[in-house]
């Protein structure tokens, strides 16, 4: 990853962790769950992708990821002169830091406590 | 990893895992107290135990509920009235606490006969009271009364009457938490799902992890009611014991304070398929935020963007006028669990605070997670904090005010820091666009209280100056203002009620057809 790309990912991750509360829930499947389907929503709202948000379980990701969506573009205008393979591959990148920070990198000793 | 060891526990060298330093370049992988372990002996802890956890913080807040102990008096004298978590039913819950009286005599013979009476006696004493809430404690859970057993036998013998059993004994944890475990879990395998709730509207959901203290749970209903959102049930503040057995029919749960609730949460999403959104009723930003993500699950944004609109234009010129003279003050905000993480980031966004300490007292490793990550550079952040570590602490960060409860806020005052009660506030409610103001006013008063300075002096010994008149807090807060702030007509203080709740009982919000009711017409 180069230094920009490197900036860019933790410029949108630091907003994630400081505005955000939806990365924290309290098990690693639940973690994993969030991350996925919240990410690829705020992607593909990113991407001007159509999306049909059917169940209120999807509702739900997709509600967080609207207003993460707009969080960004109105904090980090660079993202609106990107090309959309770009943004899909930096946000890809952010995924994988989300995922080292919550959870494959956490020292949260709870995360794999098999009940809730 | 930049563990942090206080010189005061140097003698408890396990503590050091318990404190960390934030420093720059480090995140959660690197910088992460050990938490919700059991106290290390030496340790003097501030910690509830797992029986205030249940009862205290997540059952008494129901309203409509004789709530009664199973053990000694002094448990339930103890867990009584020290938080504000009123009520709109005249304050049953606060007014009136019951206890069986345990005494030696019973831990040798049992004390299910004498729970029995109790109970009928309670039941008579307020005959318009059916439902009731058990408490098991150390005592009765270490001798084996079977509390159950002798709850069905009333509810057999009087119908009319239910009754919930928590066993959650003082020693049922590390701290209060394992208490928030034990009844979130008893609630849901005993109660939830034994009533079917009348749905009143298309946009049902349950408000889950907030408590009502002094109001709060009542200003966030005013929203969602100008919503048009019914809420099912409110676990537990101002929440009623039959309408939380309902839980089951909302469409969402909207989680407030997580580290209390989140279990129920959990379980009613893989149980009944609810899903979770966690929210943050503090703060402009983030409650805007919240209310806009509830209203677009619905679809109902354009209700939602009025009132953001609505109370923003009323509020913000006020916490502004806060702001300006709050600025780079340094606060140690030291609560219980989840507000660590609710205050942090916006305390310093829409305050221009700056946090120099966090701690928990019962919190896990997930909320350290999540208030270590909206902390600047170089906060401090400690869990289950002992009383010297905290001096310790204040010594070294002068901060300008402390936000914690008031076993460690009492103390603090004796070395002339300010405190604010974090737990049951000051001039409450502080969620809401108001209550953040009103918070705001809280922190400016204890800041820039002209006390402060004065108990500074000790008349026995220091040369007290004449030259210098009467002090106010304006004085005092604007004498490094510029003419800009100080003279703007823009900015102004708080201007709201001393009561801000009560217009909210008697208020009517606009009726929205339900799909049905429309189709039909």
């Amino acid at each position: 990853m180069d230094d920009l790309t490197k900036d860019r990912v933790e410029q949108l991750i630091d907003c994630i962790m400081k505005k955000c509360l939806w990365q924290f829930h309290s098990r690693t499947w639940d973690r994993e769950r969030q991350n996925e389907n919240i990410l690829r929503m705020t992607t593909q709202i990113l991407c001007d992708e159509a999306f049909d948000a059917k169940t209120l379980e999807d509702k739900c990701y997709w509600v967080d990821a609207v207003c993460l969506a707009d969080d960004y573009k109105k904090k980090f205008t660079w993202l609106l002169g990107i090309e959309k393979s770009e943004i899909k591959l930096i946000m890809q990148e952010v995924k994988n830091r989300l995922d080292y920070l919550t959870i494959t990198g956490s020292l949260n000793e709870e995360l794999n406590d098999p009940l809730y | 990893m930049p563990y942090h060891l206080f010189k005061c526990s140097e003698s408890i060298p396990e503590r050091e895992k318990h404190s960390v330093i934030k420093g720059p370049g480090e995140d959660i992988t690197s910088a992460l107290p050990l938490g919700y372990l059991n106290t290390i002996p030496g340790s003097l802890s501030e910690r509830g135990c797992a029986y205030c956890g249940a009862k205290h913080v997540i059952g008494t807040p129901m309203k409509d509920v004789i709530h009664m102990s199973h053990g000694p008096i002094g448990c339930t004298y103890d867990t009584w009235q020290t938080k504000r978590y009123i009520s709109d039913n005249d304050n049953f819950q606060l007014k009136y606490t019951f206890a069986t009286d345990m005494k030696e005599q019973n831990i040798v013979f049992g004390a299910e006969k004498m729970l029995k009476k109790n109970i009928l006696e309670a039941f008579k004493a307020f005959p318009t009271m059916k439902r009731m809430t058990i408490y098991q404690t150390c005592a009765s859970a270490l001798i084996g009364d079977d509390i159950g057993a002798i709850a069905d036998e009333i509810m057999e013998e009087m119908p009319d009457v239910d009754i919930f059993v928590c066993n959650s004994p003082g020693f049922g944890g590390p701290s209060q938490s394992g208490g928030h475990h034990k009844i979130n879990i008893a609630w849901m395998n005993q109660k939830v799902g034994t009533v079917e709730p009348e749905i009143t509207s298309d946009y049902v959901i349950n408000y889950v992890g907030e408590y009502n203290i002094q109001g709060d749970q009542e200003v966030m209903q005013d929203f969602f009611k100008r919503m048009g959102i019914q809420i099912l049930s409110t676990f537990t503040g101002n929440g009623s014991y039959d309408d939380l057995r309902g839980m089951h029919r909302a469409q969402l749960n909207v989680l407030e304070c997580a580290r209390s609730a989140e279990y129920i949460c959990n379980e009613l999403r893989v149980r009944y398929g609810i899903p979770r959104l966690d929210i943050d009723g503090f703060g402009f930003e983030p409650l805007s935020s919240s209310l806009r993500k509830v209203a677009m699950f619905f679809g109902i944004e354009d209700r939602a963007e009025a009132i953001i609109t609505e109370e923003t234009a009323r509020w913000k010129p006020e916490l502004d006028w806060y702001k300006a003279r709050l600025t780079h003050k340094k606060v140690c905000l030291w609560p219980g669990g989840s507000k660590l993480w609710h205050w942090a980031n916006v305390l310093h966004e829409e305050m221009g605070i700056d946090i120099v300490s966090v701690y928990t007292k019962f919190g896990h490793q997930q909320d350290m997670e999540k208030g270590i990550s909206r902390c600047e550079e170089g906060a401090l952040a400690i869990d289950d904090p002992n009383e010297l570590e905290n001096m310790e602490a204040m010594e070294t960060l002068e901060p300008d005010i402390i936000l914690t409860g008031k076993r460690p806020g009492e103390v603090a005052k004796k070395v002339r820091v300010p405190y604010l009660n974090a737990h049951a506030y000051h001039n409450g409610p502080w969620k809401g666009y108001e209550g953040w103001v009103r918070f705001a006013r809280d922190i400016y008063n204890g800041i820039y209280s002209p006390i402060h300075k004065l108990s500074l002096l000790d008349i026995s010994k220091d040369e007290i100056p004449t030259d210098v008149g009467f002090e106010t807090q304006r004085m005092l807060s604007d004498v490094n203002l510029s003419d800009e702030v100080k003279n703007s007509t823009i900015l102004r203080e708080y201007t709201g009620e001393y009561d801000c709740i009560k217009g909210l009982r008697d208020k009517i919000y606009p009726e929205y057809l339900t799909k049905k009711v429309s189709e039909a017409v």
